[in-house]
């Protein structure tokens, strides 16, 4: 198991377009994914999920992966979500 | 006549029939199966969620081109619920323990994810609930066997439905307006007919009980309100409105396949300014000759990460080829050291508007921009494009600037990547410096942008965003029209291309004035494009120029005022001359 924390930096924090990018991602991993904020744990393959995570700008994440690629699974995550999801606006 | 009152989304006024879709509310078939019947059940379910998923897929990849970017985007959002595990695999969960049928287990998890949604306090999360309820309620009609897709709408028909998910809406998208009963303005409905401009009212709880088919509507996009089985004054009243505003509209449509030329016959080039890539398919639509001020800042705003210069290509590039052999001129970044990257205030600068900020930010970063610098011209192998500089004061601000040019150019060759040799290089005159210099600067480079809104702001003296000189802000003061006058006098000398980009470019009432200075170029939003270019047809520089040289050589403000009121209104500019 491994974790990494980030923080949020686009503009609307995780609305519908971001979740979507961030499940897409997460769903090319075989490792299970959770994300957490504050008491909060989803399946970070679920849109719904994250979605629920009602994340705004500046927000801090906890990445969490187990299974054969989390290494790669918890870095592509990290470099989005910093990465402000290249989002205009 | 009655009117009912719910959330406006825009879109303007519509009067039309209406055509009532039946409330959404419908009885879910609730039944226990044997567990016999578990796989053929889980079976019917994940053939449901693949016709539903295979459906938006497809409807987002026909999308027509005028359909906005964020049709795709809702689309594949909704697409993706059906992929997730706290739906499908709970659904299914449902019918191998409890043994329900796929309906019922299906409407029983997307309530408990909607009730999840709907106890948040933030009106945009409360509203992604009725998103996996749309999605839902389209897996029950494929599993029912409905079609799908709604009944085609005719136009001049008003579609009234209990709710309508964004695939349902593209679907109607012949309809002239929307009243749906569930839904605000967050909902991402909403973002899509905001993005249709097709006039729609949500939330509007009744709409379906109190709006029956063929009634006549009056719809207002913009308050909200519907008008029901309107009075003959009343209609008469808003027909009388719409006909003018749509006659308008036609009227303007029709000039987009007319050559842009004046009375006597010069011919003048509209370009549209865009901010991000998506932009160049309405600016084509207008009708727009090309891309004359894009402007880069949307790469490198709000975010921490600066963007490569590979997802700069790719963003030139895909301006580029969309503008299809038009050509593209791409300014490079025009940020300040006031603003940090991701859009949050550093060490306030003393005077932001004079600081270190657009060329002189970017020579002061100068990976930054010779990243950009690379990025363009690796864009300008597929189409022609101009790059453009912008707040230059100084002559060694453009050596500065060339020699990067060069640089990346040479390095560029060193790897064998393809740019055009040729791209052309031109600055902003948009400091007074720089337009008292323009004789000067148009010997430099091989082009000139005059951008009026900072000229104004720098010659006057005037921050447009302060409220207390904001009234001082005056574009027709003499000190501005003369510099824009000497700065066109000074390119056209040297033979070198100039165009306005600023505000004035786009306003209708400045056009006659532009092109009495003889202007042959302007850029502007692609949403005015249009009516610029009924002023310009209606334009005879001939008759304009001593008119516009009078004016900008009156010193008396009541005088020069009046004079352009008169160019204004003088429909043909024949009016002979004193």
């Amino acid at each position: 198991m491994l974790s990494a924390e980030v923080e949020v930096v686009n503009a609307l924090g995780l609305h519908a377009r971001p979740s979507a990018r961030l499940t897409a991602l997460a769903g090319r991993f075989r490792s299970e994914i959770w994300i957490s904020r504050g008491a909060r744990r989803v399946n970070a393959k679920s849109i719904m999920g994250v979605m629920m995570l009602a994340a705004g700008r500046g927000s801090s994440l906890k990445l969490e992966a187990e299974g054969p690629d989390e290494v790669q699974a918890i870095e592509a995550l990290r470099a989005l979500i910093a990465a402000g999801f290249d989002e205009k606006g | 006549m009655f009117s009912l009152q719910g959330s406006g989304i825009g879109g303007g006024v519509v009067i039309g029939r209406a055509r009532v879709f039946e409330s959404g509310s419908r009885d879910i078939e609730r039944r226990r199966i044997e567990s016999a019947d578990v796989g053929h059940e889980t079976a019917r379910l994940d053939r449901a969620l693949e016709q539903v998923k295979s459906e938006l897929l497809t409807l987002a990849d026909h999308l027509p081109l005028t359909a906005p970017p964020e049709a795709r985007a809702l689309l594949e959002v909704h697409a993706m619920i059906l992929d997730d595990p706290s739906l499908v695999q709970e659904a299914r969960a449902m019918i191998a323990e409890q043994l329900w049928n796929a309906e019922w287990s299906l409407w029983t998890q997307a309530g408990h994810l909607a009730a999840q949604f709907s106890a948040f306090e933030d009106a945009y999360l409360r509203e992604r609930g009725r998103d996996v309820e749309q999605v839902a309620d389209r897996v029950l009609r494929a599993l029912a066997g409905t079609r799908v897709q709604p009944a085609h709408v005719a136009a001049a028909a008003i579609v009234v439905a209990h709710d309508l998910s964004p695939a349902d809406m593209l679907a109607m998208r012949e309809a002239d307006g929307f009243v749906i009963e569930q839904g605000g303005s967050t909902s991402h409905t909403a973002i899509l007919a905001r993005s249709m401009n097709v006039p729609t009212v949500m939330g509007l709880a009744t709409a379906c009980q109190r709006i029956q088919d063929d009634d006549w509507l009056i719809l207002d996009g913009e308050s909200g309100t519907v008008i029901v089985s309107p009075d003959e004054d009343v209609l008469a009243a808003y027909r009388a409105r719409q006909a003018i505003d749509s006659l308008e509209r036609e009227r303007l449509q029709k000039l987009v396949a007319v050559a842009t030329r004046t009375r006597d016959g010069r011919t003048i080039c509209l370009q549209a300014n865009i901010e991000h890539p998506d932009e160049a398919a309405e600016a084509l639509s207008a009708g727009a000759e090309g891309v004359g001020l894009f402007r880069t800042e949307f790469l490198f705003m709000n975010r921490s990460v600066l963007p490569d210069e590979d997802e700069q290509f790719e963003a030139y590039r895909q301006v580029v080829q969309a503008m299809q052999g038009r050509p593209v001129t791409i300014r490079t970044i025009d940020i300040g050291a006031d603003k940090t990257l991701d859009g949050s205030m550093s060490a306030q600068a003393p005077n932001p508007a004079l600081g270190l900020r657009a060329i002189r930010y970017a020579l002061a970063e100068p990976q930054l921009f010779l990243a950009q610098v690379r990025a363009i011209l690796r864009a300008s192998a597929y189409g022609p494009v101009r790059l453009l500089i912008p707040m230059v004061a100084h002559d060694h601000e453009i050596s500065l600037s060339l020699e990067w040019i060069e640089r990346a150019r040479r390095g560029l060759r060193d790897q064998a990547i393809a740019f055009d040799p040729a791209m052309a290089v031109g600055v902003m005159i948009e400091v007074p410096a720089a337009a008292l210099c323009a004789t000067h600067f148009a010997r430099r480079v091989d082009f000139l942008s005059i951008g009026t809104n900072d000229l104004v702001q720098y010659t006057l003296a005037i921050d447009r965003a302060d409220h207390e000189v904001a009234s001082l802000y005056d574009p027709y003061h003499p000190a501005v029209l003369r510099l824009i006058q000497s700065t066109l006098r000074a390119a056209r000398r040297a033979g070198k291309p100039v165009s306005v980009c600023g505000e004035m470019a786009g306003d209708p009432l400045a056009t006659r004035l532009l092109l009495g200075m003889g202007l042959s170029e302007f850029s502007m939003h692609a949403a005015t494009l249009l009516r610029v270019k009924r002023e310009v047809l209606d334009g005879d520089v001939t008759r304009l120029a001593p008119r516009v040289a009078r004016l900008i050589a009156c010193d008396d403000p009541v005088r020069s005022r009046s004079m352009l009121d008169r160019l204004r209104a003088d429909p043909d500019g024949a009016r002979p001359q004193r």
